[in-house]
Protein backbone atom coordinates (compact mmCIF):
# COMPACT_ATOMS: atom_id res chain seq x y z
CA UNK A 1 0.00 0.00 0.00
CA UNK A 2 1.20 3.31 -0.94
CA UNK A 3 0.91 5.77 1.93
CA UNK A 4 -2.30 8.05 1.36
CA UNK A 5 -1.67 11.47 -0.11
CA UNK A 6 -3.91 14.31 0.39
CA UNK A 7 -5.73 14.47 -2.63
CA UNK A 8 -6.29 17.92 -4.17
CA UNK A 9 -6.71 16.93 -7.67
CA UNK A 10 -10.29 15.63 -7.33
CA UNK A 11 -11.58 18.83 -9.52
CA UNK A 12 -9.37 18.44 -12.46
CA UNK A 13 -11.67 17.16 -15.34
CA UNK A 14 -10.08 13.85 -15.45
CA UNK A 15 -9.82 12.96 -12.38
CA UNK A 16 -13.17 14.03 -11.65
CA UNK A 17 -14.11 11.48 -15.13
CA UNK A 18 -12.18 8.76 -13.56
CA UNK A 19 -14.58 9.10 -10.19
CA UNK A 20 -17.90 9.12 -12.38
CA UNK A 21 -17.02 5.78 -14.05
CA UNK A 22 -15.82 4.18 -10.80
CA UNK A 23 -19.20 5.13 -8.88
CA UNK A 24 -21.47 3.75 -12.21
CA UNK A 25 -18.44 0.76 -12.20
CA UNK A 26 -19.76 0.16 -9.05
CA UNK A 27 -23.32 0.38 -8.99
CA UNK A 28 -23.54 -1.73 -12.22
CA UNK A 29 -21.96 -4.78 -10.69
CA UNK A 30 -23.83 -3.77 -7.22
CA UNK A 31 -27.19 -4.22 -9.82
CA UNK A 32 -26.51 -6.72 -11.35
CA UNK A 33 -25.74 -9.07 -8.16
CA UNK A 34 -28.93 -7.66 -6.80
CA UNK A 35 -30.84 -8.71 -9.86
CA UNK A 36 -29.40 -12.17 -10.52
CA UNK A 37 -30.24 -12.45 -5.99
CA UNK A 38 -33.89 -11.23 -7.06
CA UNK A 39 -33.64 -13.51 -9.82
CA UNK A 40 -32.82 -16.69 -8.31
CA UNK A 41 -35.49 -15.56 -5.98
CA UNK A 42 -32.80 -15.35 -3.08
CA UNK A 43 -34.08 -13.48 0.35
CA UNK A 44 -31.81 -10.94 2.03
CA UNK A 45 -31.29 -11.67 5.42
CA UNK A 46 -28.65 -8.96 6.27
CA UNK A 47 -30.57 -8.25 9.57
CA UNK A 48 -29.29 -11.81 10.85
CA UNK A 49 -25.55 -10.92 10.55
CA UNK A 50 -25.17 -9.12 13.40
CA UNK A 51 -26.10 -12.45 15.43
CA UNK A 52 -23.30 -14.08 13.64
CA UNK A 53 -20.91 -11.63 14.58
CA UNK A 54 -21.44 -10.78 18.32
CA UNK A 55 -24.50 -11.04 20.70
CA UNK A 56 -25.47 -8.94 23.83
CA UNK A 57 -26.10 -11.72 26.34
CA UNK A 58 -27.47 -10.09 30.06
CA UNK A 59 -25.66 -7.04 28.59
CA UNK A 60 -22.68 -8.37 27.83
CA UNK A 61 -20.88 -8.56 24.83
CA UNK A 62 -20.08 -11.97 23.70
CA UNK A 63 -18.22 -13.10 20.21
CA UNK A 64 -20.48 -14.71 17.91
CA UNK A 65 -19.14 -17.80 15.35
CA UNK A 66 -17.57 -15.75 13.01
CA UNK A 67 -15.89 -13.18 15.69
CA UNK A 68 -14.76 -16.48 16.97
CA UNK A 69 -13.39 -17.40 13.48
CA UNK A 70 -11.50 -14.54 13.15
CA UNK A 71 -10.04 -15.08 16.40
CA UNK A 72 -8.61 -18.46 15.37
CA UNK A 73 -7.52 -17.21 12.21
CA UNK A 74 -5.13 -14.42 13.76
CA UNK A 75 -3.77 -17.24 15.79
CA UNK A 76 -3.19 -19.52 13.18
CA UNK A 77 -1.77 -16.87 11.30
CA UNK A 78 0.26 -15.13 13.50
CA UNK A 79 2.15 -18.64 14.89
CA UNK A 80 2.58 -19.80 11.58
CA UNK A 81 3.95 -15.68 10.48
CA UNK A 82 7.03 -16.47 13.13
CA UNK A 83 7.42 -20.05 13.09
CA UNK A 84 7.80 -19.04 8.55
CA UNK A 85 9.70 -16.91 9.43
CA UNK A 86 12.35 -18.84 11.30
CA UNK A 87 11.93 -21.75 9.04
CA UNK A 88 12.67 -19.51 6.16
CA UNK A 89 15.73 -17.65 7.88
CA UNK A 90 17.11 -21.12 8.38
CA UNK A 91 16.32 -22.67 5.30
CA UNK A 92 18.04 -19.47 3.67
CA UNK A 93 21.37 -20.09 5.55
CA UNK A 94 21.50 -23.05 5.21
CA UNK A 95 20.96 -22.67 1.43
CA UNK A 96 24.08 -20.40 1.67
CA UNK A 97 26.17 -22.22 4.01
CA UNK A 98 29.26 -23.88 3.03
CA UNK A 99 27.76 -27.44 3.87
CA UNK A 100 26.37 -29.28 1.18
CA UNK A 101 24.55 -31.73 2.93
CA UNK A 102 23.03 -28.57 4.54
CA UNK A 103 22.35 -27.00 1.17
CA UNK A 104 20.67 -30.08 -0.49
CA UNK A 105 18.26 -30.32 2.32
CA UNK A 106 17.39 -27.06 1.88
CA UNK A 107 16.63 -27.22 -1.63
CA UNK A 108 14.82 -30.75 -1.27
CA UNK A 109 12.44 -28.90 1.01
CA UNK A 110 12.26 -26.03 -1.37
CA UNK A 111 11.37 -27.69 -4.66
CA UNK A 112 8.85 -30.01 -2.39
CA UNK A 113 6.62 -27.24 -1.25
CA UNK A 114 6.92 -24.91 -3.81
CA UNK A 115 5.81 -28.12 -6.42
CA UNK A 116 2.73 -29.32 -4.55
CA UNK A 117 -0.90 -27.87 -3.65
CA UNK A 118 -0.92 -26.94 -0.58
CA UNK A 119 -4.22 -28.33 -0.22
CA UNK A 120 -2.43 -31.44 -0.57
CA UNK A 121 0.45 -30.83 2.17
CA UNK A 122 -2.49 -29.99 4.32
CA UNK A 123 -4.11 -33.58 3.74
CA UNK A 124 -0.98 -35.10 3.67
CA UNK A 125 -0.45 -33.68 7.18
CA UNK A 126 -3.27 -34.23 8.63
CA UNK A 127 -3.69 -38.02 7.32
CA UNK A 128 -0.30 -39.20 7.13
CA UNK A 129 2.13 -37.20 9.53
CA UNK A 130 -0.89 -36.32 12.80
CA UNK A 131 -1.28 -39.73 13.28
CA UNK A 132 2.22 -40.67 13.70
CA UNK A 133 3.00 -38.12 15.68
CA UNK A 134 -0.11 -37.53 17.40
CA UNK A 135 -0.56 -34.00 16.76
CA UNK A 136 -3.65 -32.21 16.86
CA UNK A 137 -5.78 -30.45 14.29
CA UNK A 138 -4.20 -26.84 15.27
CA UNK A 139 -0.93 -27.76 15.61
CA UNK A 140 -1.41 -29.32 11.99
CA UNK A 141 -2.54 -26.48 10.59
CA UNK A 142 0.15 -23.60 12.05
CA UNK A 143 2.73 -26.54 11.04
CA UNK A 144 1.40 -27.25 7.65
CA UNK A 145 1.10 -23.33 6.59
CA UNK A 146 4.25 -22.45 8.06
CA UNK A 147 6.18 -25.07 6.40
CA UNK A 148 4.41 -23.77 3.21
CA UNK A 149 4.97 -20.30 3.93
CA UNK A 150 8.81 -20.48 4.96
CA UNK A 151 9.75 -22.51 1.42
CA UNK A 152 8.40 -18.72 -0.09
CA UNK A 153 10.14 -16.45 2.81
CA UNK A 154 13.55 -18.66 2.38
CA UNK A 155 13.81 -17.40 -1.21
CA UNK A 156 13.14 -13.77 0.15
CA UNK A 157 15.76 -14.06 2.79
CA UNK A 158 18.06 -15.49 0.15
CA UNK A 159 17.61 -12.93 -2.08
CA UNK A 160 17.54 -9.79 0.68
CA UNK A 161 20.66 -11.91 2.19
CA UNK A 162 22.56 -12.06 -0.97
CA UNK A 163 21.64 -8.05 -2.79
CA UNK A 164 24.20 -7.04 0.46
CA UNK A 165 27.54 -6.12 -1.53
CA UNK A 166 30.19 -8.30 -0.64
CA UNK A 167 32.19 -5.53 0.74
CA UNK A 168 30.23 -6.11 3.68
CA UNK A 169 31.14 -9.77 4.13
CA UNK A 170 35.12 -8.65 3.50
CA UNK A 171 34.92 -6.03 5.93
CA UNK A 172 33.69 -8.35 8.92
CA UNK A 173 36.27 -10.88 7.77
CA UNK A 174 39.19 -8.28 8.21
CA UNK A 175 37.41 -7.15 11.60
CA UNK A 176 37.43 -10.53 12.73
CA UNK A 177 34.22 -10.98 13.17
CA UNK A 178 33.00 -14.82 12.53
CA UNK A 179 30.20 -15.88 10.15
CA UNK A 180 26.98 -15.73 13.09
CA UNK A 181 28.39 -12.50 13.97
CA UNK A 182 28.47 -11.22 10.54
CA UNK A 183 25.18 -12.19 9.81
CA UNK A 184 23.66 -10.53 12.86
CA UNK A 185 25.04 -7.68 13.27
CA UNK A 186 25.62 -6.71 9.82
CA UNK A 187 24.12 -8.41 7.50
CA UNK A 188 20.88 -9.39 8.61
CA UNK A 189 19.74 -6.13 9.75
CA UNK A 190 20.31 -4.44 6.59
CA UNK A 191 18.52 -7.70 4.31
CA UNK A 192 15.81 -7.67 6.78
CA UNK A 193 15.09 -3.79 5.82
CA UNK A 194 15.65 -4.42 2.28
CA UNK A 195 13.19 -7.01 2.24
CA UNK A 196 10.24 -5.83 3.96
CA UNK A 197 8.08 -5.26 1.30
CA UNK A 198 8.03 -8.86 0.02
CA UNK A 199 7.83 -10.25 3.27
CA UNK A 200 4.89 -8.50 3.85
CA UNK A 201 2.99 -10.06 0.89
CA UNK A 202 4.27 -13.20 2.18
CA UNK A 203 2.54 -12.14 5.55
CA UNK A 204 -0.76 -11.25 3.65
CA UNK A 205 -0.64 -14.88 1.66
CA UNK A 206 -0.58 -16.47 4.80
CA UNK A 207 -3.82 -14.51 5.82
CA UNK A 208 -5.22 -15.65 2.83
CA UNK A 209 -4.11 -19.11 3.02
CA UNK A 210 -5.27 -19.91 6.02
CA UNK A 211 -8.51 -20.58 4.63
CA UNK A 212 -7.39 -23.76 3.01
CA UNK A 213 -7.26 -25.08 7.06
CA UNK A 214 -11.08 -25.44 6.88
CA UNK A 215 -10.72 -28.28 5.08
CA UNK A 216 -9.64 -30.45 8.30
CA UNK A 217 -12.04 -29.01 10.38
CA UNK A 218 -10.03 -26.08 11.96
CA UNK A 219 -13.35 -24.08 13.21
CA UNK A 220 -11.12 -20.51 11.58
CA UNK A 221 -12.83 -17.60 9.86
CA UNK A 222 -13.76 -19.56 6.88
CA UNK A 223 -14.84 -22.91 8.29
CA UNK A 224 -17.15 -20.86 10.87
CA UNK A 225 -18.77 -19.55 7.89
CA UNK A 226 -18.87 -22.90 6.11
CA UNK A 227 -20.89 -24.10 9.64
CA UNK A 228 -23.44 -21.34 9.44
CA UNK A 229 -24.10 -21.40 6.16
CA UNK A 230 -25.24 -25.42 6.32
CA UNK A 231 -27.28 -24.81 8.76
CA UNK A 232 -29.07 -21.26 7.67
CA UNK A 233 -28.52 -21.41 3.56
CA UNK A 234 -27.59 -17.60 4.36
CA UNK A 235 -23.96 -17.83 1.84
CA UNK A 236 -24.79 -14.29 -0.36
CA UNK A 237 -24.36 -12.64 3.16
CA UNK A 238 -22.00 -14.95 4.77
CA UNK A 239 -19.57 -14.94 2.25
CA UNK A 240 -19.82 -11.47 1.74
CA UNK A 241 -18.99 -11.15 5.18
CA UNK A 242 -16.43 -13.53 5.45
CA UNK A 243 -14.69 -11.75 2.54
CA UNK A 244 -15.00 -8.15 3.77
CA UNK A 245 -13.63 -9.49 7.17
CA UNK A 246 -10.47 -10.93 5.52
CA UNK A 247 -10.05 -7.78 2.99
CA UNK A 248 -9.90 -5.73 6.36
CA UNK A 249 -7.37 -7.75 8.20
CA UNK A 250 -5.04 -7.74 5.04
CA UNK A 251 -5.21 -4.37 4.38
CA UNK A 252 -4.72 -3.46 8.25
CA UNK A 253 -1.79 -5.73 7.81
CA UNK A 254 -0.07 -3.69 4.63
CA UNK A 255 -1.45 -0.74 6.27
CA UNK A 256 0.94 -2.05 9.59
CA UNK A 257 4.36 -3.25 7.22
CA UNK A 258 3.86 0.29 5.14
CA UNK A 259 4.71 2.24 8.70
CA UNK A 260 6.96 -0.15 9.12
CA UNK A 261 8.95 0.28 6.03
CA UNK A 262 9.05 4.32 6.64
CA UNK A 263 10.60 3.31 10.03
CA UNK A 264 13.30 0.64 8.45
CA UNK A 265 14.00 2.95 5.56
CA UNK A 266 14.67 5.97 7.45
CA UNK A 267 17.17 3.58 9.53
CA UNK A 268 18.58 2.51 6.35
CA UNK B 1 68.32 -41.21 11.68
CA UNK B 2 69.85 -37.99 13.30
CA UNK B 3 70.75 -35.58 9.69
CA UNK B 4 70.34 -32.14 10.96
CA UNK B 5 68.21 -30.27 8.68
CA UNK B 6 69.62 -27.11 7.94
CA UNK B 7 67.32 -23.80 8.60
CA UNK B 8 67.80 -20.21 7.90
CA UNK B 9 66.10 -18.68 11.00
CA UNK B 10 63.32 -16.27 9.81
CA UNK B 11 64.25 -13.24 10.11
CA UNK B 12 63.41 -11.54 13.31
CA UNK B 13 61.51 -8.69 12.64
CA UNK B 14 59.75 -9.94 9.07
CA UNK B 15 56.22 -9.77 10.49
CA UNK B 16 54.83 -10.51 6.67
CA UNK B 17 56.33 -13.86 5.69
CA UNK B 18 54.91 -14.66 2.12
CA UNK B 19 57.12 -17.63 0.00
CA UNK B 20 56.19 -18.93 -3.09
CA UNK B 21 52.17 -18.08 -3.37
CA UNK B 22 50.00 -18.70 -6.43
CA UNK B 23 46.69 -17.89 -7.15
CA UNK B 24 44.31 -18.78 -10.04
CA UNK B 25 40.91 -17.72 -10.43
CA UNK B 26 37.54 -19.76 -11.56
CA UNK B 27 38.09 -17.80 -14.91
CA UNK B 28 41.88 -19.19 -15.27
CA UNK B 29 43.18 -15.89 -14.78
CA UNK B 30 46.78 -16.79 -12.82
CA UNK B 31 46.57 -13.49 -10.43
CA UNK B 32 48.99 -14.63 -8.40
CA UNK B 33 52.39 -16.35 -10.31
CA UNK B 34 54.83 -17.27 -7.63
CA UNK B 35 54.47 -14.09 -5.32
CA UNK B 36 57.46 -14.40 -2.39
CA UNK B 37 57.57 -11.01 -0.07
CA UNK B 38 58.82 -10.17 3.32
CA UNK B 39 57.71 -6.89 5.20
CA UNK B 40 59.48 -6.03 8.27
CA UNK B 41 58.46 -4.36 11.47
CA UNK B 42 57.58 -0.65 10.87
CA UNK B 43 58.03 -0.80 7.32
CA UNK B 44 56.45 0.79 3.97
CA UNK B 45 55.83 -0.59 1.38
CA UNK B 46 54.16 0.25 -1.48
CA UNK B 47 52.57 -1.95 -4.66
CA UNK B 48 52.09 -0.52 -7.71
CA UNK B 49 51.36 -2.12 -11.48
CA UNK B 50 49.08 -1.37 -14.16
CA UNK B 51 45.29 -2.95 -12.98
CA UNK B 52 45.08 -6.71 -13.30
CA UNK B 53 48.29 -6.97 -12.35
CA UNK B 54 47.39 -8.96 -9.41
CA UNK B 55 48.60 -6.30 -6.51
CA UNK B 56 44.70 -6.15 -4.96
CA UNK B 57 44.79 -9.96 -4.77
CA UNK B 58 48.15 -9.82 -3.16
CA UNK B 59 46.70 -8.21 -0.55
CA UNK B 60 43.76 -9.42 0.13
CA UNK B 61 45.20 -13.09 0.40
CA UNK B 62 47.69 -11.81 3.29
CA UNK B 63 44.29 -11.45 5.32
CA UNK B 64 42.36 -14.52 3.84
CA UNK B 65 40.29 -12.69 1.88
CA UNK B 66 41.09 -14.88 -1.20
CA UNK B 67 42.24 -17.73 -0.77
CA UNK B 68 45.98 -18.88 -1.74
CA UNK B 69 46.67 -22.36 -4.24
CA UNK B 70 50.09 -23.02 -3.02
CA UNK B 71 52.85 -21.36 -1.17
CA UNK B 72 52.43 -19.86 2.90
CA UNK B 73 51.67 -17.11 4.19
CA UNK B 74 53.05 -16.38 7.56
CA UNK B 75 51.95 -12.91 9.55
CA UNK B 76 53.68 -12.22 12.94
CA UNK B 77 54.58 -15.99 13.55
CA UNK B 78 50.74 -17.27 13.14
CA UNK B 79 50.94 -19.73 9.45
CA UNK B 80 47.38 -18.85 7.22
CA UNK B 81 46.47 -22.06 7.32
CA UNK B 82 42.85 -23.89 6.93
CA UNK B 83 42.76 -23.35 10.67
CA UNK B 84 39.78 -21.04 11.25
CA UNK B 85 41.50 -19.73 14.73
CA UNK B 86 44.59 -19.09 13.40
CA UNK B 87 42.59 -17.15 10.10
CA UNK B 88 40.82 -15.18 12.93
CA UNK B 89 44.08 -14.81 14.92
CA UNK B 90 45.72 -13.02 11.96
CA UNK B 91 42.55 -10.90 10.78
CA UNK B 92 42.85 -9.31 14.29
CA UNK B 93 46.59 -8.37 13.78
CA UNK B 94 45.79 -7.13 10.46
CA UNK B 95 43.38 -3.98 9.77
CA UNK B 96 42.44 -3.39 5.98
CA UNK B 97 41.35 -0.34 4.09
CA UNK B 98 38.97 -0.93 1.27
CA UNK B 99 38.82 1.32 -2.14
CA UNK B 100 35.26 1.29 -1.41
CA UNK B 101 35.29 2.04 2.37
CA UNK B 102 32.58 -0.80 3.21
CA UNK B 103 31.46 1.01 5.88
CA UNK B 104 28.46 -0.53 7.86
CA UNK B 105 25.43 1.47 6.36
CA UNK B 106 22.99 1.02 9.05
CA UNK B 107 25.38 1.94 11.73
CA UNK B 108 26.68 5.34 13.21
CA UNK B 109 29.63 5.66 12.60
CA UNK B 110 30.32 5.21 16.56
CA UNK B 111 28.57 2.00 16.10
CA UNK B 112 30.95 1.42 13.12
CA UNK B 113 34.04 1.49 15.42
CA UNK B 114 32.60 -0.28 18.00
CA UNK B 115 31.38 -2.94 16.69
CA UNK B 116 34.46 -5.44 16.33
CA UNK B 117 35.52 -3.88 19.72
CA UNK B 118 32.70 -5.42 21.44
CA UNK B 119 32.38 -8.22 19.51
CA UNK B 120 35.81 -9.06 19.33
CA UNK B 121 37.93 -7.78 21.84
CA UNK B 122 35.01 -8.23 24.48
CA UNK B 123 35.37 -4.11 25.13
CA UNK B 124 32.43 -3.10 27.04
CA UNK B 125 30.32 -0.05 25.81
CA UNK B 126 31.92 2.56 27.58
CA UNK B 127 35.29 1.30 26.80
CA UNK B 128 34.65 0.61 22.68
CA UNK B 129 33.48 4.28 22.90
CA UNK B 130 36.24 5.91 25.01
CA UNK B 131 38.52 3.88 22.42
CA UNK B 132 36.32 5.11 19.82
CA UNK B 133 36.43 8.63 20.49
CA UNK B 134 40.82 9.14 20.44
CA UNK B 135 40.44 7.38 16.99
CA UNK B 136 38.04 9.97 15.89
CA UNK B 137 39.83 12.79 17.15
CA UNK B 138 43.41 11.01 15.75
CA UNK B 139 41.77 10.76 11.96
CA UNK B 140 40.65 14.30 12.43
CA UNK B 141 37.03 14.11 12.23
CA UNK B 142 36.00 13.79 16.64
CA UNK B 143 32.33 15.69 15.43
CA UNK B 144 30.89 12.74 13.23
CA UNK B 145 30.33 10.12 15.80
CA UNK B 146 26.95 10.13 15.64
CA UNK B 147 26.70 10.45 12.12
CA UNK B 148 25.54 8.07 9.78
CA UNK B 149 28.11 7.62 6.82
CA UNK B 150 26.11 8.05 4.45
CA UNK B 151 26.13 11.64 5.72
CA UNK B 152 29.59 11.72 5.59
CA UNK B 153 32.25 13.33 2.68
CA UNK B 154 33.83 10.11 0.85
CA UNK B 155 36.96 11.71 2.50
CA UNK B 156 35.35 11.42 5.75
CA UNK B 157 34.24 7.84 5.17
CA UNK B 158 37.38 6.75 4.00
CA UNK B 159 38.85 7.93 7.64
CA UNK B 160 36.05 6.71 9.80
CA UNK B 161 36.82 3.17 7.57
CA UNK B 162 40.77 3.80 9.13
CA UNK B 163 39.65 4.35 12.18
CA UNK B 164 37.44 1.30 12.41
CA UNK B 165 40.19 -0.70 10.94
CA UNK B 166 42.86 0.83 13.63
CA UNK B 167 40.38 0.16 16.41
CA UNK B 168 41.71 -3.69 16.63
CA UNK B 169 45.01 -1.81 17.27
CA UNK B 170 46.48 -3.68 14.22
CA UNK B 171 49.84 -4.70 13.74
CA UNK B 172 49.93 -4.73 10.21
CA UNK B 173 47.67 -2.24 8.00
CA UNK B 174 46.79 -2.92 4.40
CA UNK B 175 45.30 -0.32 2.21
CA UNK B 176 44.04 -1.67 -1.12
CA UNK B 177 43.86 1.42 -3.12
CA UNK B 178 42.18 3.36 -0.10
CA UNK B 179 42.10 7.02 -2.22
CA UNK B 180 40.87 5.54 -5.73
CA UNK B 181 37.01 6.15 -5.28
CA UNK B 182 37.70 9.74 -4.04
CA UNK B 183 37.40 12.95 -5.44
CA UNK B 184 40.54 14.71 -6.09
CA UNK B 185 40.32 17.41 -3.12
CA UNK B 186 39.64 14.75 -0.83
CA UNK B 187 42.59 12.43 -1.39
CA UNK B 188 44.80 14.63 0.53
CA UNK B 189 42.75 13.96 4.23
CA UNK B 190 43.20 10.35 4.07
CA UNK B 191 47.13 10.48 2.63
CA UNK B 192 47.74 12.73 6.02
CA UNK B 193 46.29 10.43 8.26
CA UNK B 194 48.11 7.45 6.31
CA UNK B 195 50.74 9.40 6.78
CA UNK B 196 50.67 9.82 10.17
CA UNK B 197 50.45 6.64 10.59
CA UNK B 198 53.36 5.79 8.96
CA UNK B 199 55.49 7.89 10.98
CA UNK B 200 53.71 6.72 14.34
CA UNK B 201 56.04 3.23 13.26
CA UNK B 202 53.22 1.47 11.63
CA UNK B 203 54.06 -1.78 9.37
CA UNK B 204 51.94 -0.50 5.89
CA UNK B 205 51.24 -2.75 2.57
CA UNK B 206 50.08 0.31 0.86
CA UNK B 207 48.28 -0.34 -2.85
CA UNK B 208 48.01 3.07 -4.44
CA UNK B 209 48.32 5.14 -7.57
CA UNK B 210 49.03 7.81 -5.46
CA UNK B 211 53.16 7.90 -6.33
CA UNK B 212 53.87 11.32 -4.73
CA UNK B 213 52.67 9.72 -1.89
CA UNK B 214 54.51 6.16 -2.55
CA UNK B 215 57.71 7.97 -3.19
CA UNK B 216 57.62 10.13 -0.07
CA UNK B 217 55.88 7.86 2.83
CA UNK B 218 57.30 4.49 1.84
CA UNK B 219 60.99 2.55 2.57
CA UNK B 220 60.40 -0.29 -0.67
CA UNK B 221 58.40 -0.37 -4.12
CA UNK B 222 57.32 -3.41 -5.10
CA UNK B 223 55.86 -3.07 -9.25
CA UNK B 224 53.92 -6.26 -10.39
CA UNK B 225 52.57 -6.77 -13.39
CA UNK B 226 50.38 -10.30 -14.83
CA UNK B 227 50.27 -11.74 -11.26
CA UNK B 228 54.40 -11.85 -11.29
CA UNK B 229 56.84 -9.44 -9.18
CA UNK B 230 58.55 -7.39 -11.96
CA UNK B 231 60.56 -5.26 -8.99
CA UNK B 232 61.61 -4.78 -5.95
CA UNK B 233 63.52 -2.17 -4.35
CA UNK B 234 64.19 1.00 -1.96
CA UNK B 235 61.64 3.85 -3.13
CA UNK B 236 63.90 6.09 -3.53
CA UNK B 237 65.98 3.78 -5.96
CA UNK B 238 63.10 2.51 -7.45
CA UNK B 239 62.07 6.17 -8.95
CA UNK B 240 65.50 7.72 -9.80
CA UNK B 241 66.88 4.35 -11.36
CA UNK B 242 64.33 1.25 -12.09
CA UNK B 243 66.08 -1.17 -13.85
CA UNK B 244 63.38 -3.68 -15.56
CA UNK B 245 62.55 -1.82 -19.09
CA UNK B 246 58.86 -2.61 -18.14
CA UNK B 247 59.11 -0.65 -14.68
CA UNK B 248 60.96 2.52 -16.62
CA UNK B 249 57.54 2.23 -18.91
CA UNK B 250 55.08 1.94 -16.48
CA UNK B 251 56.38 4.85 -14.62
CA UNK B 252 57.05 7.12 -17.81
CA UNK B 253 53.15 6.81 -17.92
CA UNK B 254 52.01 7.52 -15.49
CA UNK B 255 54.87 10.67 -13.98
Amino acid sequence: MTPVKPQHSLLKPAALRDCILFVLTMAALLWLVLRGAEQMGYNWHWQRIPGYLYTFENGRFAAGPLLQGLGLTLVITSMSMVCAGLIGLAAALLRLSSSPVGRGLSRIYLELIRNTPLLVQIFCMYFILAPILGIGRMTTAVLALSLFEGAYASEIFRAGIQSIHRGQWEACHSLGLNRRQGYRYVILPQAIARIMPPLTSQAISLVKDSALVSTIAVYELTMQGRAIIAETYLSFEIWTVVAAIYLVLTLSLSAVAGLLRQRFSAAA
Amino acid sequence: MTAEVKQTPPREAAVVQVRDISKTFAGGVLALDHISLEVDKGEVLVIIGPSGSGKSTLLRCLNGLEAIDSGSIVINGIPLDKNEANRLAIRREVGMVFQSFNLFPHLSVLENINLAQQLVQKKSLAEATAATQTLLAKVGIPDKAGRLPDELSGGQQQRVAIARALALKPKIMLFDEATSALDPEMIGEVLDVMRNLAAEGMTMLVVTHEMGFAREVSDRVLFMEEGRLVEEAPSDLFFSQPRETRTREFLSQIL
